[in-house]
């Protein structure tokens, strides 16, 4: 019996120190997103600020709101997390620019994905929650379905003489294509072990128009709910508007 | 002293009490009758699936004797200043309650600038008024009992009525458990009322329903695609089973400014000329029509968004045709688009006995 309690305390104590052990090499932290915008190498300034588009119009950015879903971390050996998350940014409100993920698993990090906009199965008619948010954002263009991606609305100077136009960049599924965009990121240095962790994202909104395609508001016109080509051009252009500008760790 | 010895006297000072309760005199006349335990009960809202989720605020809960005393406040003319108006004076359930005056008249015979706004599915409203400068229904409540040129009372006038009347601090007792009166109660019955006045019922909510076995005519169907699509572009602002974004807007009325609308609530220059986006629910009901009622019929709005749009530095990214004055349709465009408005009247809600007067 002595022997037998000797040998209980030896494994508590052998337990306990392998436990202790393994919580040291796998602490889980937590992780959120920040979008923030910028407009090339300039910031972003809502209605009275001029940019110079690549096409070559003088233009004026006065809204600007669009949906991430599907996002995902990936850690160096390929094992990745996803989150159901769907998130939705509006530069109007302060509230929409941070997303809490909340616990992520211990390990090295090195690419986010997500997509900008929605996929298939939620892009349906009812497929998000009937906030006033998401109604607002609906796509309602018969035999289309689901919602907005994004809207970026706002004004360019046609012939640089102060005669303004309304731009809508407006992007969503029409005439049977998707048009969402798979966003990959890579990201550097982000060990998760205990810490509490931030993704700083940052939309620089001049991509959408100049690479790797030049867009011209003119050439489109205003109006592009209906137009794949435009749509087409803006979901090439949506593969570079996003970066990781920081990794912060507490 | 054991535990029976207490017992008794207990039971005896217990007697005592309730004889002493029998011994006093009563006087129905002076004494309420002995109040029900207050429990009120819950309002059961049922919305289509299509709706939007019920927005209503966790400290004013919709209730049955909650919306029943705001519908009495609601109609009742003892909150103007000569109990000659209500609330319902202006906001008329067959006109989806708003005003066909263009500018209502108030008790001194006086009336204001813009055009009464209509109380159609305004639960999910957060800024109330042309200008956004309420917010909730509970604020916006208040505004118009004592505003001078509408109801012209004092709340505190109106609450001493209120309490001396015979009807009132009991209705108050059920819906808030208090029989203390006070202007923030009152306004929170009046928006529960004003939660429950819910438009779901006109053709296009039936023709749209799935299997409803019911269709649009060509023409309606036409004004359809006119008004979902960027060919008519209606549906940005007044998109959605709400026919609204609940959101404020330069739709290109003028290129100078009498009114500033929401600037001058925001105080940013930028915000100038632009006005709440009102619901188009029942829109064949409540002419006047804009924030100043300057167009009679829906024919002289919809000429206006062809061709009448003004240009401004506010005008709103949204209005893609202002620089061809608009969205140039032919007549028969107009009178198809004319057509699909039609199928937003809800006769159902204008003559709804719930939403009608108690009195």
């Amino acid at each position: 019996m002595k022997n037998f309690k000797v040998l209980t305390s030896f494994l508590s104590v052998f337990a306990l120190a392998l436990f202790m052990g393994c919580d040291k090499d796998a602490e889980s932290g937590t992780i959120s997103l920040s979008f923030d915008h910028k407009v090339g190498t300039e910031t972003l300034e809502l209605e009275n600020k001029a940019y110079q588009s690549l096409a070559g119009h003088p233009f004026y950015i006065y809204r600007l709101k669009y949906y991430v879903s599907e996002i995902e971390l990936y850690q160096a050996d390929g094992t990745s997390i996803s989150f159901e998350n769907i998130h939705y940014r509006d530069i109007a409100d302060e509230n929409t620019r941070m997303l809490d993920l909340g616990e992520i698993p211990a390990g090295d990090y090195n690419r986010l994905t997500f997509t900008f906009g929605l996929e298939e199965d939620i892009n349906i008619d009812g497929g998000l929650p009937n906030t006033q948010t998401n109604v607002n954002m609906e796509w309602p263009i018969p035999g289309d379905q689901g919602y907005h991606y994004m809207k970026f609305e706002g004004k360019y100077d046609l012939n640089g003489t102060g005669e303004l136009k309304n731009f809508n960049l407006h992007t969503g599924a029409t005439g049977g294509n998707q048009n969402y965009v798979e966003i990959s990121l890579p990201i550097s240095a982000m060990n998760v072990d205990g810490n509490n962790l931030s993704l700083l994202l940052e939309m620089d909104l001049m991509e959408w128009l100049q690479n790797p395609n030049t867009y011209d508001f003119e050439e489109f016109g205003a109006m592009i709910m209906m137009n794949q080509n435009a749509q087409t051009i803006l979901k090439e252009n949506g593969q570079t508007v996003f970066s990781v500008a920081d990794v912060i760790s507490n | 002293m054991n535990r029976y010895n207490l017992l008794i006297i207990g039971i005896i000072m217990l007697c005592s009490l309730l004889a002493c309760q029998k011994d006093k005199p009563i006087n129905p006349s002076v004494d309420p009758p002995i109040e029900a335990p207050y429990s009120p009960t819950p309002y059961n809202l049922e919305l289509p699936d299509n709706f939007l989720l019920p927005d209503i605020p966790a400290d004013n809960p919709l209730t049955v004797e909650g919306v029943d005393l705001g519908k009495r406040l609601f109609y009742d003319p003892i909150l103007s200043g000569d109990n000659t108006q209500s609330c319902a004076t202006c906001h008329q359930q067959a006109f989806s309650f708003t005003d066909p005056d263009q500018f209502s008249l108030g008790i001194d015979g006086l009336r204001g600038t813009r055009n009464a706004m209509q109380i159609t599915n305004i639960m999910w409203t957060q800024h109330l008024f042309w200008d956004g400068r309420a917010i909730g229904l509970e604020q916006q409540a208040l505004e118009p009992v004592e505003n001078p040129i509408e109801m012209h009372e004092t709340w505190v006038n109106a609450i001493e009525e209120l309490t001396a009347n015979k009807d009132y601090p009991t209705l108050f007792y059920k819906a808030f458990g208090s029989k203390n009166i006070t202007k923030e109660l009152a306004a929170k019955a009046i928006a529960q009322f004003e939660r429950i006045l819910i438009s779901k019922d006109t053709k296009y909510d039936k023709t749209i329903a799935a299997g409803s076995g019911l269709f649009f005519t060509d023409e309606e169907l036409n004004g359809f695609d006119i008004f979902n699509t960027e060919r008519g572009d209606c549906f940005h602002c007044h998109g959605s089973i709400l026919f609204t974004d609940n959101s404020f807007h330069n739709n290109g009325l003028d290129s100078t400014f009498m009114d500033i609308g929401l600037a001058m609530i925001s105080g940013k220059e930028n915000d100038t000329g632009k006005f709440k986006t009102p619901t188009l629910r029942n829109i064949a009901l409540t002419a006047p029509y804009m924030h100043d009622g300057r167009f009679q019929t829906l024919e002289e709005v919809i000429d206006f968004y062809s061709e009448g749009l003004q240009n401004s530095n506010t005008i709103d990214p949204l209005m893609k045709n202002v620089h061809k004055g608009g969205i140039q349709l032919t007549a028969a465009e107009k009178s198809d688009l004319l057509a699909f408005l039609h199928t937003l009247t809800d006769t159902t809600f204008t003559t709804n006995p719930e939403f009608s007067t108690p009195f």
